[in-house]
This record gives structure tokens, C-alpha cells and sequence, in this order.
């Protein structure tokens, strides 16, 4: 191993990682009372974002190299080694993962009156994981923290969550680990196959051929698809969003989905490249089927939290094209797009999270006219619901034009696979825009105005100043890089940079001499 | 085999003996003392019976060494990999005992019930030094008689005489099974000890080979009957439900580590020249097992009959550390059977404590709210189960890890694939007990048999559990070490 990567002189990934985890033992042990509960869990939350800040002060975004690195051994007889670092593509994640948690504990502070300590600790427990999943770099420690993830997760939707709980988790369990057991087999295979190595950089340079590639690649899917999630393999989402408490979903919408993105980024491409090169048409089949189905499918939504799962696995239809077109432009707007799904579909929980505590309905048809009472609330409300349609100014704009912009000139490497252009591509993705502005701001109209006829809605106490507080960061988040994405591209540029070429390249020797006189379509042949 | 030339058996052997003789002749202590202690004195015997299994495994610590130790005319072999084994079969004979204090607290018998444990320990004891045939065979028996009576010991309890009978009758017919397959094996090679058995099958040609085979199927059946493997699981289900709580603890775990290292001595020393044989035969047996196990718990409402089901799933899964062999392979055994006496004498110590009037406390619907009523229990019972379902950070998850791992290396992908799906199949099962616990509300007031020695096998198996999880490095590496000599 080369000399490790890490400015900062203490290994601040470790802090972020078991920061949380120590402030949740710690609660479980000596904090009694709840109220004492919400204000540890809080103040825990806000140390890990604040430890967490350094990943993006001290970034050198002019390299694609893994930053503050840590290498120890774990398990010496297997070579398994816990390796952690960040590049530009994995380091937002971790601020969001982080700054998503502190939103979860704050929106929970009232809502949640039954096993609050609980609700705490597992809140905390699941931040540690996912900070794990995107710092680690060895990839039994990746599986490691990936399933780790499903125990808190399936405790918070099973106790807190609503009236089909136990159904939505034991789904949403099962589901995400008949994904995950063959990502296992596959990394014990690549573990075998590549001499006896679990890291994930050493793996990325180690020439698989092609066949190999191919069932390294479709096991990877299987993970990553039920995950993020794609169509056929996306309805436990649904179910698990609905039932989840706010926060759940909140965590859900915001990171969980982002997991399985991040491992296409992560294995599949720069590992597989040429398998990631001939997979292209289906990918973009089922983008596009996520895309335009699944906005269809949330248009007819009656329930609202149905409604916004439904969108999510729409934008992430949008996610999984821009990754797979290859191009330094659609991976960087695949990426964007990841981050502000986090923020908008995250915020869209809170809204419904904020009617839900006060009506303790989900169902569309039993609000209307809520801006009379909630005028406030309707105008936070709307500034989501317009970052969700991807109204320019909103983050979500660069990410979808970018993707849109980077499928029209995709490229060669994934044109070459595909029977059509990339052209006609991008314009099935583009009534994306259109529809989901039919089914949000339908859902908005639906909700929000109207005559206030319902005595119930009449009754709404608008926003609170504690509800309107954990708005805010994610309001200014939306704008900012809406109005002025340079920061966030600029860190992920070099690494995206380097990502493309791994995924452009090939592994296959004979693929190596023709790409030296650029013979594109002759690679292409040769798989 | 034999390394010394005296007609009569020298202090050495005896030596090497020592934890057995130890824990046989303490077995018969306590069943003259037990005559002479009042009727409220009587739980007396189970601290006796932990504390000669304390005793017993620091003695095997001390006895062994790291060159193999052979006695008896090569009868009987202390080597690393049988005292590893000894001390986990010692380890849950103790935390049996552990959890019997009070469960048999009231019963009449309680002595003969402990001395029948340690008996029963004792043979399985041999059976991890088994060397040859006879010796092996010998352990067996001493181990099946004990535990057919200790499932039946609530003789006034229909379904605990009903499955002592099946079991007996089941497992006599096994043992049947495994004499005749010796006897083919004796008649080809005219050995009875197992690197001779298995020089002669090397060496000879093709004209043996239905005899042998035969032999070694035989052999096999009986000694996968111990094992639960399917098809010769059914007596399981029974057997664990039938027995008083601790029991089944016991035979969850001790049996499995005396049957498996038994397995592992036989296949590497006996057996290598049918390796290609075995191997098919093992492979089929492992998918049935892992199919009959993982699916039929999902049906079971009673929680001792579910987790029988689940050690048939688990003993599938072991199966494939045979199957793979080697060093990595019978590492991988050694690694999951350790991982698994914590995760099951872990589960099986919370339902011996839900233990309520009468024999309740065994229905699913049983544990509902444990999570409210006692956190600490409730914890603890969902971390057994997450980490039997395979789940990181416990144990489990390595315990699969090695044995997936050692299969793929030997090519056996297949078996790894079918085995994860399988894992994912038996995860619903464990989760919908973690439902159990943690989603849905008390109905009845929970009423503890709980004493400190409880609570504290709860605590340490928690721990065990959670501490091999995240450090499993120093468990894999000693179970590699301890193979050294053997493979």
C-alpha cells in the first residue's frame, strides 16, 4: 500500500463513523428521561455534522485520489483490512448523511412520544452505517456496514412506523437482503478471483475478464437495482416509505436510496467497465421505465407519502441513466441529482410529516385549502414542490439538465452499445419534466388550495418556529446550488473525471490495442 | 497406529484421558451424593455439574499439547482440533446446567438428570478423540443413550415421553445404519482405525470399490442422523420440542460439534480417497438440508420447534464447510459451530427464562412486548436472532462468511448461491420473532424464571456474540490453527 492520503492529522472518518455510534451507547446507558433523550440525541447529531465539515473544508478537489485515508488490518488471516477514505463523489454524501440526521432528530421531537430513546439510538446507530457504506473502502467493510444498516432500519419503520408497519419492514428486509446476499457472493468471488484482496482500489485495477465482468456486474445489480430502486424490483419502496415514520423516510428517500447509486459508481463501473459498457441498453430501458411509468404510476397516487416514494423512484430513474451514459457531464449530473433528491424529497417528507402530525392522515382527498391556515407552511411547501418538477433555480434543475445535456452528446463507449441514439434517449427522459410537474403540482393544487371547506383542515396551526428551523438549512441548500452548483461540481470533477475514464477504458487486452487507434465500434464487437 | 509396543497401557494414556475420566468419574460422584442431599438442597448438583465442566476444560487446556496425542493403540487422539472441540461441547454442557437450575427446580430426579448430562458430554468427548471405528461408535452411544432419556426426563409430560420414543426408535435404527457401514468398511480394509481404513481404500483397486461404497454410505447415514441432517431430520422437531428447554439447548449445540469434528476426522483420515464420492453425496444432502430447514421454520408457531428447524438450516450451512474441506473448508466448521453455541444457548437461555406456569412460553405470541416489559432481554433476543439470520456485526454473519467463502474456493459456487438464498429464506423467520418482541404490545404480564447465573449467560453469550462480530479475526485464526495437524 502506498503512502495513505490523509491531511488532517487524526483520522476523522473513524470520528465520523463511531461518533454516533458512542453518543448512542452512551444515551442508552446513562440518559434517563425523555426530553434529557432529545436534547443528547441533538446535541450528538450536531457534533458528528460539525466533525464531519473538515471532509469538505480540507478536500483537495484538484485530484481524484482517496483523501483521509485510514488503513488497518481487521481480519489478517482473510487480508481483510479497514480501509476507509473519500473521494469527491463519496464526500457529499457523508456531509448529507450527517446534516440529514440532525434534521431527523429535530423533526422527531415531537411527533415522537413513544420510545423516544429507542427512536434515538437507532437514528444514531443507522448515521454510522451509512457514513461506513460511503467511506469504506474495502469492500467486506462496505457489506459490513451495508447490512449493518437493515437492523436500525427495520426497527424504526416496525415500532414507529404506521398502521401496515410490520408488513412494509418485514419487505423492505427481505427485499434489500436477497439484493445484498449476492453482492456477497460476488465480492467473495472477486476476493478469490483477484488474489486474495478485499480492496476496493486494488479491485478496480485488477483485469476481470469479460465473463467474469458480466456476473460480477449482474449480481452488483441485483443489489444496487433493489436498492436505489429500478424498476421491476422498486415496490417495497412504496410500501416502506408510506409506512415509515417522518424521519424514516426522511433518511430513506435522502441516503438509503443513494447506496445503491453510489455502489453503481463505486463497483460496478470502474470495476466492470466493459460489462457496464455492454449493460448500457438495459439500464436505459429501465431508467426510462422508471421514468416515465412510475411518474404515470404517481400521478394516480391518493395517499401523499405514496406519491413522493413514486417520484423517487422516478428522479432516480434519472440517477441511474446519467451514471451509465458515461459521460463526464451526465455522471456529474447524475451525482448532483443524487444530492438534491436528498434535499427536496427529504424536505417533501417534512411537509407531509408537518400535516401528518396535525390531521394524522396521509390521504390527499382529506386536506384542501390548507394555505388559508397554513400560509407559512404553503409557501415552504411550495418552493419543494417546485425543486421536485426541477424549476430552474432549484438544485434539481443542474442535475437533470446535466444528465439531460450529458445523454444528448453521450458517450461513444455507451452509444456503441445502444440501437438508437442517445438523442432519442434524452427526449424519452425529458418528459420526465413534464410529468412530474403534472403529478407534484396536481398533488399541490389538490392539497394546498381549494376552499377550506373541511372543519378539520380549518383547525391547522401553521408552522411552529422548530418546524420551520430544520426548513431552512434545506431551503438555502436547494437555492444555493440552484443559482451556484460551482462548489459541489468542483469537488467531484477530478473524481468523476477519473471515474469515466475507468468506466471508458477496457480490461480486456485485446480491446486495449484497438482503443489505442480509437476503434471504438471494434471494441464494442469484441465483447 | 499404535507408537508403543507394552501389553498394558502405560500412565501416559491414562493422561491424556484425564478430562474424560474426570468428568465420568465426577458423574458418578454425584450420583451417590445426590442420594444423600435434601430434597431443597438438590439444585446442588447442577453448581457441581458447571463446576466440573470449568474444571474439565481448563484440564483438557492443560493435557493437550500441540503435537497430536495418541493413546490407546491409536484408539484415542488428543490433538488441538479435539480439544477445541471438547471445550466447546464442555462449555455447553456448563451453560446446560446453567440453565436448568431452575427450570428443574421441583422435579424429582434432578441428580440422575446432571449425571445423565455429563455422561452424556463425556461421550461426546470421545467422540471428538475418536480415532477408529469402535471408539467412535463407543462415544456415540454413550452420548445418544443420555440424551434419548434426558429428552423424555418430564416423563408425566405426554409430548417429552412421545419424542423420547421416536427419537430412540429413529436413532437406534441410525446406529444400525452406522455398524452395518462400519462393518463393510472393517470387512474390506480389516482395519477399524481410521488412517488404515483409509490407506487401504487408497491403495486398493476398483474390485472393492461397491463395498466400500456402500460402507461409506452407511457410515454416513448414521452419522448425519445425529446431525439432523435432511433426509434424516425428522426426529428433530420433535425431539426439541418435546424436551425440557435446557435440554434442547444442549442438544442443540453439543451433539452438532461432536458430529461434525467426528465428520471431519472420518472424511480427512478415513475417507480422502472418495472424496469426489462424498462430495456429491454431502452436496445434494447440504441443499436438501438448507431447503428443509430454512422453509419449514417459517410454518412453526412454537419457538423450540422453529429454532429445530433453524439448526437443521444452520447444520445445512456447516455442511458446506465439509463439503469445501481443507484447511479453509474445516476451518470455516470450526468458526460457524462456534459462532452458533453462543447464538443458540443465547436464545435458548431467554426462552428458558419465559418460562412461565407450566410449559408456556414457547409460542411466538409469547414474546410479544418482551421489548417493553424487559429491554435488556428483548436486546439480547433480537441480537441471537439477527445474528442467526447472518446479519454484520454479529457473529453470524462471519460464521456464514467463512463457510461461503471456503465453498466458493473449492468451486462449489452453487452450493454458496443456493446457500444465500436460503439465508435470505430463513432471515423472515428470525425477523418475524424480532416482530414479535419489539412491534407488537404485551398481552400477558411476563412472569421470569431469572437468577443471576441466567442473567448472566444471557450477558456473556450477548457479548460473545456481538464482540465476534466486530472482531472475528482472533476466533478465525485459532480455528485455523487448531486444524494444523489434521489437514
Amino acid at each position: 500500500m502506498e503512502q495513505l492520503n490523509n491531511v488532517l492529522g487524526f483520522p476523522i472518518l473513524s470520528l465520523s463513523i463511531f461518533l454516533p455510534l458512542a453518543g448512542a451507547l452512551a444515551i442508552w446507558l446513562f440518559v434517563r428521561g425523555e426530553a434529557a433523550v432529545r436534547w443528547a440525541a441533538l446535541a450528538v447529531s450536531v457534533a458528528t455534522f460539525v466533525v464531519t465539515l473538515p471532509l469538505a473544508f480540507a478536500f483537495d478537489p484538484s485530484t481524484a485520489h482517496m483523501q483521509f485515508e485510514e488503513l488497518h488490518p481487521w481480519i489478517s488471516s482473510f487480508n481483510v483490512n479497514y480501509h476507509l477514505g473519500v473521494d469527491g463523489i463519496s464526500m457529499p454524501f457523508i456531509l448529507l448523511t450527517s446534516l440529514l440526521t440532525v434534521i431527523c432528530v429535530v423533526s422527531a421531537w415531537r411527533c415522537i412520544q413513544t420510545r423516544v430513546k429507542e427512536y434515538m439510538i437507532a437514528f444514531l446507530v443507522l448515521e454510522t452505517t451509512l457514513i461506513g457504506v460511503f467511506s469504506a473502502l474495502d469492500t467486506i467493510l462496505f457489506y459490513f456496514f451495508w447490512e449493518a444498516m437493515l437492523l436500525p432500519m427495520y426497527l424504526i419503520i416496525g415500532i414507529w412506523g404506521g398502521k401496515n408497519r410490520v408488513y412494509a419492514t418485514i419487505k423492505f428486509f427481505l427485499y434489500t437482503l436477497g439484493g445484498s446476499v449476492l453482492m456477497l457472493i460476488a465480492l467473495l468471488a472477486m476476493y478469490l478471483k483477484a488474489g486474495h484482496t478485499f480492496d476496493v482500489l486494488k479491485l478496480m485495477a485488477y483485469p476481470f475478464d469479460f465473463h467474469w465482468q458480466i456476473w460480477l456486474w449482474l449480481a452488483f445489480l441485483v443489489a444496487f437495482a433493489v436498492k436505489v430502486p429500478m424498476w421491476p424490483v422498486h415496490t417495497w419502496l412504496p410500501d416502506a416509505h408510506t409506512e415509515a415514520p417522518t424521519a424514516g423516510s426522511v433518511i430513506l428517500a435522502g441516503i438509503l436510496l443513494k447506496m445503491g447509486a453510489y455502489g453503481f459508481l463505486r463497483f460496478s463501473l470502474p470495476i466492470c467497465p466493459d460489462a457496464s459498457q455492454y449493460f448500457v441498453p438495459l439500464v436505459v430501458v429501465l431508467s426510462l421505465i422508471a421514468i416515465v411509468y412510475i411518474s404515470l404510476v404517481a400521478m394516480m397516487q391518493e395517499d401523499m407519502k405514496r406519491l413522493i416514494a413514486y417520484s423517487s423512484i422516478a428522479h432516480m430513474g434519472f440517477v441511474t441513466l446519467g451514471t451509465f451514459m458515461l459521460t463526464q457531464q451526465a455522471v456529474e449530473g447524475a451525482i448532483v441529482n443524487m444530492i438534491s433528491h436528498g434535499f427536496v424529497a427529504a424536505a417533501l417528507f417534512l411537509c407531509v410529516g408537518v400535516m401528518y402530525d396535525r390531521l394524522h392522515t396521509r390521504l390527499i382527498a382529506d386536506y384542501g385549502g390548507v394555505v388559508n391556515v397554513m400560509p407559512v407552511f404553503a409557501a415552504v411547501f411550495l418552493v419543494f414542490a417546485m425543486a421536485n418538477v426541477a424549476l430552474p433555480g432549484a438544485s434539481s434543475f443542474i442535475g437533470e439538465i446535466m444528465v439531460l445535456l450529458g445523454t444528448f452528446s453521450s458517450s461513444a463507449a455507451a452509444q456503441a452499445h445502444l440501437a438508437v441514439s442517445t438523442k432519442w434517449v434524452a427526449i424519452g427522459a425529458a418528459t420526465s419534466v413534464v410529468l412530474s410537474a403534472c403529478y407534484t403540482l396536481w398533488m399541490y393544487k389538490r392539497v394546498v388550495f381549494g376552499d377550506l371547506v373541511k372543519d378539520t383542515v380549518k383547525s391547522m396551526p401553521d408552522m411552529s418556529v422548530r418546524e420551520f428551523a430544520y426548513f431552512v438549512p434545506l431551503i438555502a441548500l436547494v437555492v444555493w446550488m440552484g443559482l451556484y452548483p460551482k462548489p459541489v461540481l468542483n469537488v467531484m470533477h477530478a473524481s468523476v473525471e477519473h471515474l469515466v475514464a475507468q468506466a471508458s477504458a477496457s480490461k480486456l487486452p485485446a480491446a486495449a490495442a484497438l482503443a489505442e487507434s480509437g476503434q471504438i465500434h471494434e471494441i464494442a464487437a469484441l465483447r | 497406529m499404535a507408537n508403543v509396543s507394552f501389553p498394558f497401557p502405560f500412565p501416559e494414556h491414562l493422561a491424556t484421558l484425564m478430562p474424560e475420566m474426570f468428568v465420568a468419574v465426577a458423574a458418578m460422584t454425584l450420583l451417590i451424593v445426590d442420594l444423600f442431599l435434601p430434597a431443597n438442597r438438590k439444585h446442588w448438583s447442577g453448581y457441581a455439574t458447571i463446576a466440573v465442566c470449568v474444571l474439565a476444560a481448563f484440564t483438557v487446556v492443560q493435557v493437550m499439547s500441540a503435537k497430536p496425542l495418541v493413546a490407546f493403540y491409536g484408539f484415542f487422539v488428543l490433538d488441538p482440533f479435539a480439544a477445541f472441540a471438547k471445550v466447546l461441547i464442555l462449555t455447553t454442557t456448563a451453560i446446560a446446567a446453567i440453565l436448568s437450575i431452575d427450570y428443574m427446580r421441583g422435579e424429582a430426579h434432578t441428580g440422575e438428570y446432571y449425571v445423565l448430562m455429563l455422561f452424556a458430554a463425556t461421550g461426546m468427548m470421545l467422540m471428538a478423540s475418536a480415532n477408529t471405528f469402535i471408539m467412535l461408535y463407543l462415544g456415540l452411544e454413550l452420548m445418544a443413550l443420555c440424551v434419548y432419556v434426558l429428552v423424555g426426563y418430564q416423563r408425566e409430560v405426554l409430548r417429552s415421553g412421545e419424542a423420547a420414543l421416536k427419537y430412540f426408535v429413529l436413532g437406534s435404527l441410525a446406529s444400525g445404519l452406522l455398524l452395518y457401514g462400519i462393518s463393510f468398511l472393517y470387512g474390506v480394509t480389516g482395519s477399524f482405525d481410521f488412517a488404515a481404513v483409509g490407506q487401504a481404500i487408497a491403495t486398493s483397486g476398483g474390485n472393492t470399490h461397491m463395498a466400500v461404497m456402500l460402507g461409506m454410505v452407511f457410515l454416513l447415514a448414521g452419522l448425519l442422523f445425529k446431525l439432523s441432517v435432511a433426509p434424516f431430520h425428522m426426529w428433530t422437531p420433535d425431539a426439541y420440542e418435546g424436551a425440557p428447554t435446557p435440554v434442547t439447548a444442549f442438544m442443540s449445540v453439543a451433539p452438532k460439534v461432536a458430529g461434525f469434528v467426528l465428520l471431519i476426522r472420518v472424511l480427512a483420515s478415513a475417507l480422502p480417497a472418495l472424496q469426489h464420492e462424498y462430495v456429491t453425496v454431502l452436496s445434494a444432502l447440504a441443499v436438501l438440508t438448507m431447503a428443509v430447514g430454512n422453509v419449514a421454520a417459517i410454518a412453526q408457531r412454537n419457538i423450540k420447534r422453529m429454532l429445530a428447524y433453524s439448526t437443521i438450516g444452520h447444520v445445512g450451512f456447516v455442511m458446506l464447510g465439509l463439503i469445501a474441506g481443507g484447511a479453509a473448508g474445516y476451518a470455516g466448521v470450526l468458526v460457524y459451530l462456534s459462532v452458533y453455541m453462543f447464538m443458540s444457548l443465547g436464545a435458548f437461555a431467554i426462552i428458558s427464562l419465559m418460562r412461565r406456569e407450566g410449559i408456556q412460553g414457547e409460542l411466538l405470541d409469547d414474546f410479544a412486548g418482551l421489548a417493553r416489559a424487559r429491554p435488556g432481554y428483548g436486546l439480547a433476543m433480537a441480537l441471537m436472532l439477527f445474528s442467526l439470520a447472518g446479519i454484520p456485526f454479529l457473529g453470524g454473519f462471519w460464521a456464514k462468511y467463512a463457510v461461503f467463502l471456503a465453498a466458493i474456493e473449492a468451486g462449489h459456487l452453487y452450493l454458496a448461491l443456493i446457500g444465500v438464498l436460503f439465508s435470505v429464506v430463513g432471515a423472515y423467520y428470525y425477523i418475524r420473532v424480532v416482530k414479535y418482541i419489539y412491534f407488537d404490545e404485551e398481552r400477558v404480564a411476563f412472569n421470569f424464571a431469572e437468577n443471576r447465573l441466567m442473567q448472566a449467560t444471557v450477558a456473556v453469550t450477548s457479548i460473545a456474540v456481538v464482540a465476534i462480530g466486530i472482531f472475528p479475526g482472533p476466533l478465525m485464526a485459532l480455528c485455523k490453527s487448531v486444524l494444523a495437524g489434521l489437514v
